[in-house]
């Protein structure tokens, strides 16, 4: 685990519900979790420090999930952070726009522990099974 | 004929099978011509965002389908492409038809070894795959000739295309809803609940699920008849449907089981509305389409509420559990869990 704890996971929702779940369910992965409620906060944390890995909610106010990851992937070191679209949004046309702005993963709410850490085992080894 | 037909162009058309029957999905041109693409590796945009409707256990319905189609395959310059991977794909299946229907003369030619080899295990298994290829090929043959069909109606006028696609809404209406009852489907049930569960997570609001069954409803159907145990279900799913709220749903889950959703409805909330079901009921005094009473329909309810996190199947399990505990204890009770 000693090489998990200095990885850092942005969780970016404007939900408390949400990131309250999402900071339960990555509690034993060892990943160091920072939260913001929408993507210019979270903007202006990844240029402070790029996270490993990001968590991402679709609309929220002030910037949607979808502006924040044209920024990023635009801005320096914006494309080295693993980023999962995290989202009520499941239809074709959204999950396309994702990708092409450079998703990683893609993630419907509503999700459980399983979906998000299947998700995550996509990008890191875990030494326990992080669900358990 | 066995030249066209390439190991790997085969082995393709058996996944495309594979999956069109594991998904549930209608064999038409256009849906061989995605599932082409997804597993012979030439589309991944298109193969990235099946795998993320796949690992999100999302349904491909038809309109799901259909946008994957318009997003992916059928731009003037692609479109091409696909009528091409479409017919490759048709042919395929032709030959896999024309193996199964001249094996033995085949064998023959190709001596004794082959023989023995089609002959036993291969020989079931080439038939079992002659049945579902022919039937998709048939499938997919009516489905060409009705999409020419409608090309040539679409130019036509814009007012049939109109009208075209109110008739296409109210298919897929219609596809929503239990035809006995009328009430949603367990189809419609299962995307509902994600699309509301989704939202409560989000929101944080309570969301709470009543799991309905009708007490000894074998005994209805056994003493009476099918017929007035139809009457019942539908008399039980109007009950339901007048006695809950206008943003509440309703859905037959099954047999003679119902599914309640109740969106900002916590545990309490969601026991009154059970409670004033059980007694909306009640008042019914109803002969259910018989010369005689039927003596009184009563019903078991299962509470749960969704919690931010749970998987859909433990809450669904929580409720039928509520359900079992209220049958266990006597029946014509509400228990929540």
């Amino acid at each position: 685990m000693a090489e998990m704890a200095a990885k850092t996971c942005l969780v970016v929702d404007d939900s408390p519900t949400v990131r309250k779940v999402a900071r339960r369910f990555l509690r034993h992965t060892g990943l160091d979790i920072q939260e913001a409620e929408n993507g210019q906060i979270a903007l202006d944390q990844c240029t402070l420090k790029m996270p490993d890995v990001i968590l991402l909610d679709w609309n929220m106010p002030v910037m949607s999930g979808i502006q924040f990851l044209r920024h990023l992937r635009a801005a320096s070191g914006g494309t080295e952070p693993k980023v999962i679209f995290c989202t009520t949004e499941s239809d074709v046309d959204h999950i396309r726009e994702a990708f092409e702005a450079g998703t990683d993963e893609y993630l419907m709410k509503p999700f459980d522990a399983k979906m998000l850490n299947d998700k995550l085992g996509n990008f890191f080894v875990f030494d326990h099974d992080p669900s358990a | 004929m066995l030249s066209g037909l390439s190991a790997r162009g085969k082995a393709i058309t058996d996944t495309i099978v594979e999956s069109l029957n594991a998904y549930d999905i209608v064999g038409t041109p256009e849906n061989y011509a995605l599932w082409w693409e997804y597993h012979s590796g030439t589309n991944p945009p298109l193969a990235r965002t099946m795998n993320a409707l796949i690992s999100n256990q999302a349904t491909f319905d038809d309109a799901t389908l259909r946008d994957l189609y318009v997003s992916f395959l059928s731009s003037s310059k692609e479109e091409e492409a696909i009528r091409e991977a479409s017919s490759r794909v048709l042919e395929t299946l032709q030959d896999v038809i024309a193996l199964a229907d001249g094996g033995r003369a085949d064998a023959r030619q190709f001596g004794s070894t082959l023989a023995t080899f089609a002959s036993g295990a291969l020989c079931d298994e080439m038939a079992t795959l002659r049945r579902s290829v022919e039937h998709l090929v048939q499938e997919s043959k009516k489905m060409a000739g009705r999409t020419e069909y409608l090309g040539a109606r679409m130019r036509e006028s814009s007012t049939k295309i109109q009208t075209l696609e109110r008739n296409l809404e109210y298919a897929l209406k219609d596809a929503t809803l239990d035809s006995l009852t009328g009430v949603a489907n367990r189809k419609s049930f299962d995307q509902t609940i994600r699309r509301l569960a989704g939202d409560a997570m989000n929101s944080g609001e309570d969301l709470g699920l009543l799991m309905v069954d009708i007490d000894h409803f074998k005994k209805v159907n056994d003493t009476w008849g099918h017929q007035v145990g139809d009457q019942v279900l539908r008399q039980v799913a109007k009950t339901l449907e007048l006695a809950v709220r206008g943003q509440d749903y309703v859905a037959r889950y099954g047999g003679e089981e119902f599914a309640v959703l109740l969106p900002r409805a916590d545990n309490q909330a969601s026991y009154i509305v059970a409670q004033n079901i059980q007694r909306a009921l009640l008042r019914q005094a109803g002969s259910f389409g018989t010369d005689q009473p039927v003596k009184e329909i009563t019903l078991s309810i299962g509470v749960s509420c969704y919690e931010p996190g749970d998987a859909l199947s433990e809450w669904i399990g929580r409720g039928d559990a509520a359900l079992y505990r209220a049958k266990a204890a006597g029946r014509n009770r509400i228990e929540v869990i």
